[in-house]
């Protein structure tokens, strides 16, 4: 015997007030043996061509064999694999998202390891770039899985040259300049993009449905001035916050690539992971008339030119990307930086050395790309930059 | 009348105090109004010069923006909850 009741899910708030986010399901509850029954009757996961691997989250009513046959034909990119994106991509991989696209610019370090679970020590000892050391990681994981690795800045150009469309795109970045580009591009491309953000004990989540949800720019029409808020510099971050906001993120990503659009939580999911409170604002929340994006269909991080010197949150360092493209020359430039630095390490599409007297360290990619560690200083680092690599390099 | 403010985290761990506050007013403006004087620091990192709500900030009655209310004069009731919430960054 099968009974089907309504039943309101509730996610316990606390926000000051009592507030109750219900996400309304139809379930059905085993009274008598019927737990087998339950799956058989969405579809038999193994006639439906469910990998053993993924039975468990099938016999999951609400998810079932149809979801998870259509993970496995969809695609994913994952803009940032750091502490979010390393989260999301390891469950996405996992849960058998068939095509996952890794973009990250940055390289593993120990500071990592706390919280980026993707990573190990040997990582961070070699300074992998970290989508190419996610990808392997995933890539033990489950061998199957059509995984792209892009070491390099996100932008539109990236996003062009991608080897295929995604259909969402998913939120691991640390910095408000991309998460706009990311919103415009969602925006006006019509894909569907998943923000997520997070530092010390607190994190944001919110699901971006082109023309049918609020976007980043309905809720935050600005990105904030540089210097207005805390970075994980001065506030930290808890792995647990991180845990907390990339299971959200996750989540409604297997929802929406499982094809589960009307179980989606629509709006600002808000995480205290200090004081175990999560809370959903701007519930139901529509695209803003008065929204540049939504309402003007105007995006302007795809036509401003984006900044070129950024500190990165978190590392002590700075990127320096160059306005024009071109490959640079990496084993000439470590020949003639001679002595003038220590520690050149020439490797396969990376250079890297330090400055004597220890100030600062750069990392050069083959695209002219630069991380400079040793400070957040936008201007010394591009002292540094235009000193040691400048155009003579390119 | 008497309402409560929330704070995010980022917020009252860098202004002080704890998460909520009791204030009276009977608009999210006269709250603000008080705040200034009480907590300068936190209303500067909710408030610009001209007093309008910055735009990384986003301000609450209970569930619902004030931006889709009467933003500052928007009226309170006794028992209303404003949350302020601040940008995140990283990730």
């Amino acid at each position: 015997m099968e009974v089907g009741i309504a039943v309101e899910v509730g996610i316990a708030v606390e926000v000051g007030i009592a507030l109750e986010v219900g996400i309304p399901l139809e379930v059905g509850i085993p009274v008598s043996g019927a737990r087998r029954r339950v799956v058989a009757d969405d579809a038999d996961p193994q006639a439906a061509g469910v990998r053993p691997r993924h039975a468990r989250q099938v016999r999951f009513t609400p998810f079932g064999a149809a979801a998870q046959q259509r993970l496995a034909t969809s695609h994913a990119l994952i803009v940032g694999v750091g502490a979010l994106g390393s989260h999301v991509a390891d469950t996405l991989a996992r849960a058998g998202v068939g095509r996952l696209t890794l973009v990250d610019r940055d390289v593993v370090e120990e500071s990592n390891l706390q919280r980026q679970i993707l990573f190990d020590e040997a990582d961070a000892r070699a300074g992998r770039p970290k989508a190419e050391a996610a990808a392997e990681a995933l890539r033990a994981i489950d061998a199957s899985l059509h995984i792209d690795a892009l070491v390099a800045h996100f932008d539109l150009r990236t996003f062009e040259r991608l080897p295929a469309r995604p259909d969402l795109i998913v939120d691991g970045t640390d910095n408000f300049a991309t998460r706009y580009l990311l919103n415009d591009l969602a925006i006006s491309s019509g894909t569907p993009w998943i923000h997520g953000a997070v530092i010390g004990a607190e994190g944001r989540a919110m699901v971006v449905l082109p023309g049918e949800t609020a976007c980043l720019r309905c809720i935050m029409p600005e990105a904030p001035p540089p210097g207005a808020l805390d970075t994980c510099d001065t506030a930290g971050v808890l792995a647990p916050a991180v845990a907390q906001v990339a299971a959200v993120q996750s989540l409604e990503a297997l929802k929406l690539l499982g094809g589960l659009r009307d179980q989606l939580v629509r709006g600002l999911v808000v995480i205290d992971a200090w004081r175990a409170s999560t809370a959903l604002f701007l519930r139901d929340a529509k695209p803003r008339a008065d929204c540049v994006a939504c309402g003007a269909r105007s995006f302007p991080a795809l036509t401003e030119d984006p900044a070129d010197v950024v500190a990165l949150c978190g590392r002590d360092a700075v990127q320096v990307r160059p306005r024009t493209a071109g490959d640079v020359d990496l084993a000439g430039l470590a020949a003639r930086l001679g002595d003038a630095v220590t520690g050149v390490e020439l490797r396969r599409g990376m250079l890297r050395f330090a400055l004597p007297d220890g100030s600062a360290r750069i990392t050069l990619f083959a695209d002219g790309r630069a991380l400079v560690f040793g400070s957040d200083d936008v201007d010394r680092a591009r002292a540094v930059y235009d000193r040691y690599v400048g155009l003579g390099g390119r | 009348m008497t309402v409560t403010i929330h704070l995010s985290p980022l917020l009252h761990h860098y202004c002080g105090g704890g998460p909520d506050r009791r204030v009276q007013g009977a608009s999210v403006r006269e709250v603000f109004a008080k705040l200034e004087l009480s907590d300068p620091k936190l209303y500067a990192s909710v408030c610009d010069e001209t007093g309008s709500v910055r735009p990384h900030v986003n301000v609450f009655v209970n569930v619902e923006s004030i931006r889709d209310l009467q933003g500052l004069d928007t009226r309170l009731v006794p028992g209303d909850t404003i949350t302020i919430l601040q940008a995140v960054s990283g990730g």
